[in-house]
This record gives C-alpha cells, structure tokens and sequence, in this order.
C-alpha cells in the first residue's frame, strides 16, 4: 500500500514537472528568482565589502597616526621641537584626545553578505576620544536617508517579501486549475488521493524554487569570502537552509489550504494576495506600531535637556582650571618634558574632567535607552510569533551578523573601552605625568568580542523549529482538509 | 448612463466581500496610524519646544563665564514637526531632530529615531500615507480587476452593447464606480482629520496647512486615479478576469515593492554616497588648508597656533580661523547634501514606470518631511552656531585679548548672552515644496493622462472578441 502510493506520488512529480516545463512557468519563475538572488547577493556582497575596506580604512589610519606620533614623540622627549600643547604626543590630555586616533570598530560577520540589516544605519566604528559619550556614541554612517527609507535590494528582501510571491504565483490553483480545466474529476476517478496529488504538485515546485534559493548565494559567498569555510559558519548555512526550506514550506501549506477550500482560482489568488499582505506588510508595519507604544525609547529631547545641566554644572565646578593664566604661547619653554613630568595646561585638564564628570551624570540616562532597545527587541522576539515574515527576518539577520543586538553589544563594548582609555590617562593628566614611547605602544587596546555563537545560534533554531511547526501544522489541516472535502472535484 | 452604470457597479461591489473586508481593514489601519501618529507629534512638539526655551532660558542665565567656555556649552535647537507630518513622515525615522550648537564645527542634526527602534522600523512606518501609497492601490485592483473581464465572463457586456451604450459612458461608469469605492473610505476620514487638524493651529499657519492639504489630494487623486484607469484598461484588454489580476498584481507588486529598493541601489552606483571616514578626512583637510592660508594672510603665522602668535591674538584668531572654516564646510556639506538630492531627483525618473516613487517625494515634500526640508533647517541651526561664534569671538577682541596670558580669566555676563537671539525656526512654505517638487506632481498628472488615454483605447477597440 505504502510502496504504491509512494510509486504514485513520483509518477505525479514527473508528470507535474514535464507540464511546468513545457508551460514555461517553471522555467520564467526559477528565471525571476535566480535573478533576483543574484542581484540581492550582489548588493549584499558589495555593502559588506564597503564595510569592510571601512574597518581596514580605520586600522590603516590608526597605525599611521601611532607611527606619526612615536616619530613626534621621539623628537619632542630630545628637545628639538616645542610643539602647541593640542599636538604634543607627551601631553597625556592630547594623546587621550581625538591625537591618539584611536578606533573601536565591529568587523563584519562572516555571513554579512546574505543580509544587510541594521548594518546601513548601525556605525562600525567608533572613534575613542575622552570625548563624552554623547558627542561621539550618535555618529551615524552617512547614507541618504531617502534610501535608508526604501530599503536594500538585499538577498533578506528577496527571500522576506519576494518569495512568498513566487510561491503563489505557482501555487495559488494547484487544485483548482484543474478543477477549471475538468481534470481533476478524471484524476479522482484514479487509484490516487487528492492529499497525495497536493503533495506531489507542491513536491516539484518547492523543490524547483529551493534549488535555486539555497545553493546558488551558499556557493557564491564560500567562493569569494574565504572566510565562511570554518566549521561554525558552514553550521549557521544549514541553519540558513533550514530556515529558508521552513519558511518556503509554510507559504505552501498556505496555498494547499487555500485550494482546498474548493474556489475558484481567481479567488485563490486573491485570498493569497490577502494573506500575503497581511503577513509581510501590514503585521510587521502594525508590530512596530505596537513596539513603540507598549515600550517607547525615552526622551532624546530630555537627553538634551540634560547633558546641557551636566555641561553647564561641570564648567563650574572646574571653573578655576579654565580661567587659569595661559603662558604656552609665549612662554614655550614650558611645555617641553621636565624629567618623566610635562606641564598639562589647565584648560585641557579641564576639558577631560568636565567631559568624564558630564558621562558620570548622564550615564544613567543612556544605559535607560540601551535597556529600553533590547526591550523593544524582546517584544518583537514574542510578537514575531504573528508574522512568519518578522519571524524569518530577525534569523536572517543575526545569521549574518547585522541584527540590533549585535551592534548594541558594540556598543555596550565600545562605552566600557572609552570608559578603560579614560581610567588610562587620568592619572597621568592629575599627576603631570609625561607620556614615553613604552606608554605610546602599550595603549590601551581595542578588541571586539564576538556574541557567544551558542546564544545566535540558539535564537536561530528556535525560529526555524517553529518555522518548521508551523509549516507542518497548516500542510497537515491542509492536508486533512483535502482528503475529507468531498466538494473539491465538483 | 454612465450614473447607472456607476451605481450598479457599486451596488455590486458593496455586496460583494472583497470591499467590505479590505476597505474595512484600511478604514481601521488609516484612523489607528492618524490617532498614533497625532499623539506622537503633539508630545514631541510640546517637548522640543519647552526644551529649547528652557534651554535658551539657561543660555541667560548662565552667570559670569569666558565667552568661549559659554560656546562649548553651546545651544541645543530641535527640529519642529511639520503638521502633516502626521499624515507622512517622510524621512523623519531616519534624521535627527537634535542639533548642539558647539564652537568649531558644524553640528549634526542627531538622535535619529530609528536608531532608537528594532529592525522592524525597516519595514515601514504605518502612516496614512504608505496606506494610502501602497494597500489603496492593492484595493483598487482587488475589487477592480474583473469590472470588465467579468462582464464579458458572465455574457452581460453582449447585453450592454446591445442597448447602444458608448464606451465613454461605459468607461466613466465604472471608473466613477472604482474611484467612489476608495472614496467613501478615504474622503471622510481625509476631511474629518483635515479639518480637525486646521482647526488646532493658529490661524496664521492655516492657510499654508490648507493649501499643502489641497495640493496632497491633487496628487493622490491623480495616483489612485491611474490605478482606476489602468485597472480598466488592463480588465478590458486581457481575455481572462484570472489574467487581469495577475497582470494588475504583477505591476503593483514591481511598481510599490520592487521599483524603490531597485531605484535606490541604482541611483546609489550612479552618484555615491561618501564613507563618514571619507567624508571627515576631506572635510578636515579642507578646514585646515583654508585655516593655514587666513593665518598666513592675517598674522603671518605659518600653523594654527603657531609660538609666533601672542595669546592677545587669541580672538581675532579665533574669528579668522571660524570665518576661514565655515567655506570648507559649506562646500563640504553642500556636497554632500547636493548628491543627496541628485540621488533622489535621478530616483523620480523611476516614477515613470513606478509611479509610487514619484508620489513619494511629492507626498513628503508637501508634508514638510523630505529632505530639502530638512536641509533648509540644518542650515538654519548652523547659521545660528555662526552667529553664536562670531558674537563670542567679537567680544573676545574687544574684551579678553587685552589681557595677554590671563586671555581666560575674563568673563562676560548676562549682557552678551543676551545679544544672542533666540533660535526661531520657520517652516518654509508651500511654495518652497512646490518649488522642489512640481516636477513629480507634473509627471504623475502625464501618467494620470496616459492610463485614462489606455483605457480609452481599450474601451473602444471591439469588445467582443
């Protein structure tokens, strides 16, 4: 019994395959599909090269300005040249400033390429100064916020919104086609289920579709990004696949459910237009509706209110160092390294107490809109069980590294580095302290650590189970409501 | 005749499922983004504006203090929503509305939202405006598609001609038919909120407000109108109503879902974006060269702070060292701005083929949400910042460079912070948007007239085929 409907069910998928063959809409939807992954790949793969020419742009620029300084440095400790106090390598306060030329920068992740996420709007570097946090934390990659608002062409979009579209177009009258043309009576008259033939036809056209979504970008980026053959990224392409099969599936269990209502193939259509729409465009749009009145970001206009009271109130308090005498115009004896001590003028000592002592006060208030984020983002993880389209595009982006949490585990890093360079210089600018050239290469170092790949990859199976648990759930009543439904073939 | 066919039609349409689900789902999606979208702008408003009085407020008071440290205090200014922000908020997710007026450079305008939002921000902000651009379309099409294929299906269109109807009266019936349907969902929310939001202004920004309402119905007519026509034309040329949809479907998915990801990707190879890294280097580069080249002119001076310079010089250098600046960051920014709106111009091409891209930019020009907008106010704040600047570097001269190296011991009081205007910021008008935008408003009325020429033409070719 079990063999024969088997025998059955792959008599089907070779009929099935020859008529979507030779009716060319196989043939143009895989054309449409293999097109478009290329062209979302292709964006994808220069957005990430863009961004990582930036981060070696970065490193490039900070190495030189360590040589440049170390070659200042040497001839500034042997007296030959008195320099301005702002570019005076032996001055602590300079060096802790924007002289150092100090970068904290987030590499790509190996995958970046299959989608851009937050990564267009999210800065990959940061530069460390004792600057506060509030003057350098809201630098922003510069992009024309008209295409910010459109979105990328990338291959997360092509995947999200574009092939659930090709899924209908081939399967929104996998039964009721036939009904129209009259053949489905004759097929019924056979030794054949409906359930078995619904199988069959989804069978070639899933499969038809896949095997353009998955191998053609897997290939692709393990030809030209080496670093995506180690064993964790080849993982994370399963977990891709996987999620990209789950997601493709449950458009089609949607489509058998829809035909096995029994309607007519213009209704089908629109019923899948309908769900379609509401899946991908309205929940999400509704979502993020939702998301920011059940938790909204605090207040950047008090952000501003306050950093102006921390500003002002520091300005007092070290009042009497910014209105010290300045004597290094004329008098530029005084600035050259006395034994290991060098004169740090008032005003830059203040400037560095001032902008520490306004992080101090505002702090508080920045970790609130870090903490309200990952909030937000918690609730979406819930509210991602409405929509698989919410659902596929969070796992999408943290499997390639461009999702929210990434980029504030960046920054969350990037605040404990300034906070670290800062611990740094400030006994060396309180005590005089002149920097040498064993200070200078032994900075304090920038190192990015990775998120945990248990706690991606954790949250990128469970979406993909339910993925899969929710395709399964309506092919089964789709299913079931096929092999009951008398009505179908009249 | 053709208010026979009109009501008929739509008696069909209103027995029919399809309208009442559909158009009963945008109803409640267009009332739940006005109300959110109100709330929203009311806080926002009341907040900036009683953040920058206080904050100017502060700048008064802020005692006895060096000039100089009152600019590295500096001034915060915030961005006002436009009113019809809340019908589109245009680019307003992804700019700031915060900019900190500091001494020596030009300041951002920060704090984008986005930035303070998940990933799902990416998929769009449910304004009255994307229901209007993308889901009316879909609506018009979804209860559209079979008005003439479905005739001709079901053997009444042979009836029609038979009784001598003419295809203009035809033509008009239905369309008039179509475009009530999205009317009766649009109109009376459209005028309810229009006029609730006139009312709540002063008077004295009402006119513009009106006009900019009015301008925003032309162009909206003319787009929801072309997808009338073009769904008539598309049910009368094709065999099947089954074709009709997925032609009309196949468009709408290309022209709103495809068309503006594609032409932005596209106008981004054509004019690049600078990196920030690129973008600051340049910027630095052209500060100090213009700067070395004033010192040089003014003092002598070879470097910026060069020993040869006595600190009794210290504010008119000051003023030079601004003054040579501000044309480095003029032409920088303006650069950059300038590729900016090239991009977007190059963009509204697209909107021949995908006419949502050119409604776009007409719909968040004349909302006051687009860019152009946004340049004219961060122009603003940085001519504010200059004039900061130059009334501290002024006082600096006369006041603190006569006292050589206790250059900071001088302090100003509240007489100078008080020669600092407030910052007032007017939104520009509607002409400005217009000025920036007829160009798409034209383009949509040309594709407007081209859709009712293809209906025309599908109409009167032989019906019965």
């Amino acid at each position: 019994m079990k063999s024969r409907s088997l025998s059955t069910l792959s008599l089907i998928i070779r009929h099935e395959a020859r008529i979507l063959v030779r009716d060319r809409t196989l043939p143009l939807v895989c054309c449409v599909l293999a097109l478009m992954v290329g062209y979302g790949l292709f964006v994808g793969l220069a957005q990430a090269t863009l961004r990582d020419r930036m981060v070696a742009q970065v490193a490039k620029h900070e190495q030189e300005t360590q040589r440049a300084n170390t070659g200042t440095l040497q001839s500034v400790l042997a007296g030959k040249s008195a320099l301005v106090p702002f570019s005076n390598p032996a001055n602590p306060a300079a060096l802790a400033g924007t002289l150092a030329g100090r970068f904290a920068t987030i590499p790509n992740a190996p995958l970046a390429a299959l989608a851009i996420g937050q990564s267009d709007m999210m800065p990959n570097y940061y530069r460390i100064s004792y600057l506060s946090k509030v003057q350098f934390m809201y630098d922003t990659e510069i992009e024309n916020p008209w295409n910010l608002l459109s979105g990328h062409f990338d291959l997360a979009f092509v995947i999200v919104f574009v092939l659930p579209l090709l899924v209908t177009t081939l399967g929104y009258n996998l039964l009721s086609a036939e009904r129209e043309h009259g053949t489905l009576r004759m097929l019924c008259s056979q030794p054949l289920s409906v359930p078995t033939l619904l199988t069959g036809k989804i069978v070639v056209r899933m499969l038809a579709l896949l095997a353009i979504a998955i191998p053609l970008p897997l290939i692709v980026v393990l030809l030209i990004r080496p670093e995506t053959r180690g064993v964790e990224q080849l993982l994370l392409m399963l977990s891709w696949s996987a999620l990209i099969t789950a997601y493709t599936l449950f458009w089609f269990a949607v489509a058998a459910l829809v035909n096995a209502t029994g309607l007519s193939s213009s209704a089908n259509a629109l019923i899948m237009v309908a769900l379609w729409t509401t899946f991908v465009l309205i929940l999400p749009v509704t979502m993020n509706l939702v998301v920011g009145l059940v938790s909204p970001a605090p207040s950047r206009t008090e952000l501003a209110s306050r950093t102006r009271v921390a500003t002002a109130e520091s300005l007092r308090e070290f009042e009497s160092l910014y209105s010290a005498d300045y004597r290094y115009a004329s008098d530029p004896e005084a600035l050259l390294v006395k034994g290991e001590r060098i004169e740090v003028p008032s005003r830059m000592r203040a400037f560095f107490l001032a902008k520490q002592r306004v992080d101090e006060k505002i702090e508080p208030l920045l970790e609130r809109f870090d903490r309200q984020l990952l909030q937000q983002q918690r609730l979406v993880d819930r509210l991602s069980l409405l929509s698989p389209a919410i659902l596929v595009n969070e796992a999408l982006n943290s499997i390639a590294g461009t999702d929210s949490r990434r980029f504030v585990a960046f920054k969350d890093q990037t605040e404990a580095f300034h906070n670290k360079w800062r611990q740094y210089f400030s006994p060396r600018i309180l005590e005089s302290r002149a920097m040498t050239a064993q200070d200078l290469s032994s900075l304090p170092q920038w190192h990015w650590i990775e998120i945990p790949a248990s706690e991606t990859s954790w949250s990128i199976w469970w979406r993909t189970a339910l993925m899969l648990a929710l395709a399964f759930m309506v092919g089964g009543a789709a299913l079931a409501r096929s092999s009951r439904s008398n009505r179908i073939a009249v | 005749m053709f208010a026979i066919i009109a009501a008929k039609d739509m008696r069909e349409l209103a027995r029919d499922g399809r309208l009442l689900w559909a158009g009963g789902l945008i109803l409640v999606l267009l009332l739940v983004a006005l109300a959110a979208g109100w709330n929203r702008q009311v806080q926002l408003n009341n907040e900036r504006s009683a953040g920058q009085a206080l904050d100017y407020d502060a700048w008064l008071h802020q005692g006895y203090r060096h000039p100089h440290d009152a600019a590295e205090q500096g001034m915060h200014v915030f961005k006002p929503e436009p009113p019809l922000g809340v019908f589109d908020p245009g680019i307003g997710p992804f700019v700031g509305s915060t900019v900190w007026l500091q001494a020596h450079r030009q300041s951002e305008v920060k704090f984008r939202p986005a930035q303070d939002a998940t990933g799902l921000q990416r998929f769009g902000e449910l304004s009255p405006a994307w229901l209007l651009q993308v889901l009316v379309p879909l609506l018009i099409i979804v209860i559209g598609f079979n008005s003439m294929s479905g005739e001709r299906e079901r053997g009444t269109l042979r009836q029609l001609l038979s009784l001598g109807v003419p295809a203009r009266s035809l033509l008009l019936g239905k369309a008039a038919a179509l475009a009530s349907c999205a009317g009766v969902l649009i109109a009376p929310v459209g005028v309810g909120f229009a006029a609730f939001l006139v009312a709540r202004l002063p008077a004295g920004e009402r006119l513009d407000v009106v006009y900019r309402i009015s301008w925003l119905a032309a162009g909206y007519g003319l787009y929801l109108g072309l997808f009338v026509f073009l769904t008539l034309a598309v049910s009368a040329l094709v065999r099947s109503s089954r074709a009709a949809l997925v032609i009309l479907l196949g468009f709408w998915v290309a022209a709103t879902l495809i068309a503006p990801r594609t032409a932005s990707e596209a106008v981004n190879l054509l004019y690049p974006t600078p990196s920030r890294l690129a973008f600051d280097d340049h910027l630095s580069h052209d500060i100090a060269g213009a700067a070395s080249k004033a010192w040089a002119a003014h003092f002598g001076a070879r470097t910026q702070w060069d020993p040869s310079l006595p600190l009794s010089k210290w504010g008119a250098a000051l003023k030079v060292d601004d003054a040579a600046g501000y044309g480095a960051l003029d032409e920088n920014f303006g650069g950059l701005w300038d590729t900016f709106e090239r991009q977007q111009r190059a963009q509204e091409w697209v909107g021949l083929v995908a006419p949502v891209v050119a409604l776009r930019g007409f719909s968040m020009g004349l909302a006051g949400t687009d860019f152009s907008q946004h340049r004219d106010f961060s122009t603003a704040a940085e001519t504010q910042r200059r004039k900061i600047q130059d009334i501290v570097s002024e006082d600096l001269i006369k006041h603190a460079d006569p006292l050589g190296n206790a250059h900071f011991t001088y302090k100003a009081g509240p007489e100078l912070w008080a020669s600092v205007p407030p910052f007032k910021y007017q939104l520009p008008s509607v002409s400005f948007a217009l000025a920036h935008h007829w160009g798409s408003l034209a383009l949509l009325a040309v594709l407007f007239c081209l859709s009712v020429a293809l209906a025309h033409y599908a109409l009167s070719r032989p019906l019965m085929r």
